[in-house]
């Protein structure tokens, strides 16, 4: 049976609506605030000054929360932050969908 | 809050497969010991929080000098979800994390998820049972249990992450060096992780506290 995209996004407005701030003001702190005082990972920044280099096996499909080809001014980067942030959340409500209509089917 | 997402490069083969084969193992324990719960109702509870952990782990807090913290939120999952539910849950989350945004090193996820999936979300769980009874009503012993749960469970994360990568020989520094830094750096922004942990926990014990699921009401079938 399964639960319809829209029951459930009625459903769950509040929790979604967190969500959804929580993503909105997520560049002001990962993007702007970042560039700001020169963020970089903590052990990105461990393994720079030891010289290590980092055997990145695989960077991601939106590496580091980024989107290729935006601009790499604060606004692009702040669109490809938010942009990240639907993308993970969609994936990991969409597993959970999945799981759901497969328990509810038995 | 903190950071313990490991990079790869920073483990060395033992470490990294022991850490994977300790995750693995507790993901399949944890997969087995919540099939009875995982009715639709605590799915969709579930991948909630899942989205939420995530969208919030998002909010990297700079920090002059290179560094940053967000939340982790294991030991909040742990409490509101029980252990098993908990690590899966933070398990999804950094799968997500490393597969689609390479945060998080591929040959690290073992680790990452033993830090803040296992050990973040069993002591933040431990330490909440211990302060709130079954039941519990008494808001400072909610309250207090789930600061020392999110506080401790994260400064013991960091303090496990600081041993991976101290005894890994891929890196520079031995276990004297990066535990007291890991340890001493996560108890100190830790008690912020712990004070976020108690007001949520505070909150949802208030308004909705049959999604506190360690409180064990009569009605949640835990």
């Amino acid at each position: 049976m399964g639960l319809s995209m829209q029951s459930f996004i009625t459903e769950h407005k509040r929790a979604l609506m967190l969500i959804a701030v929580l993503l909105i003001v997520s560049p002001l702190f990962g993007v702007i605030g970042a560039d700001i005082v020169g963020y970089h990972e903590p052990l990105d920044v461990a393994a720079e000054v030891l010289g290590l280099n980092e055997t990145g096996l695989w960077s991601g499909l939106l590496p580091d929360y980024s989107v290729p080809g935006l601009p790499e001014n604060w606004a692009g980067l702040s669109l490809g932050y938010i942009i990240s942030g639907i993308v993970g959340v969609a994936i990991i409500l969409a597993l959970g969908l999945i799981l759901r209509g497969l328990v509810a089917k038995g | 809050m903190g950071d313990v997402h490991i990079p790869d490069g920073f483990l060395d083969p033992v470490t990294a497969a022991l850490c994977y084969a300790i995750a693995l193992v507790f993901t399949a324990v944890a997969i087995y010991k919540s099939r009875a719960r995982l009715k639709p109702e605590v799915i969709t509870l579930a991948s909630l929080l899942a989205a939420a952990i995530f969208a919030a782990q998002m909010l990297n807090w700079p920090i002059p000098g290179g560094t940053s913290l967000h939340m982790v939120g294991g030991a909040l999952v742990g409490i509101l979800l029980g252990p098993w539910l908990g690590e899966l849950v933070i398990a999804v989350v950094l799968l997500v994390q490393c597969l689609v945004f390479g945060d998080g090193g591929i040959t690290a996820l073992g680790a990452n998820i033993l830090n803040m999936g296992i050990i973040d979300v069993l002591i933040g769980y431990a330490f909440f049972k211990a302060l709130a009874r079954p039941g519990e009503t008494n808001r400072a012993r909610v309250t207090l249990g789930a600061f020392l749960g999110g506080w401790l469970g994260i400064t013991l994360a960091g303090v496990a992450c600081g041993l991976e990568i101290g005894y890994s020989p891929a890196f520079p520094f031995g276990v004297a060096i990066t535990v007291p830094v890991m340890g001493l750096w996560h108890i100190g922004l830790g008690v912020i992780e712990g004070i976020i942990t108690a007001l949520v926990v505070d909150y949802m014990a208030r308004k909705l506290p049959s999604l506190v699921m360690s409180l064990e009401l009569p009605a949640q079938g835990v």
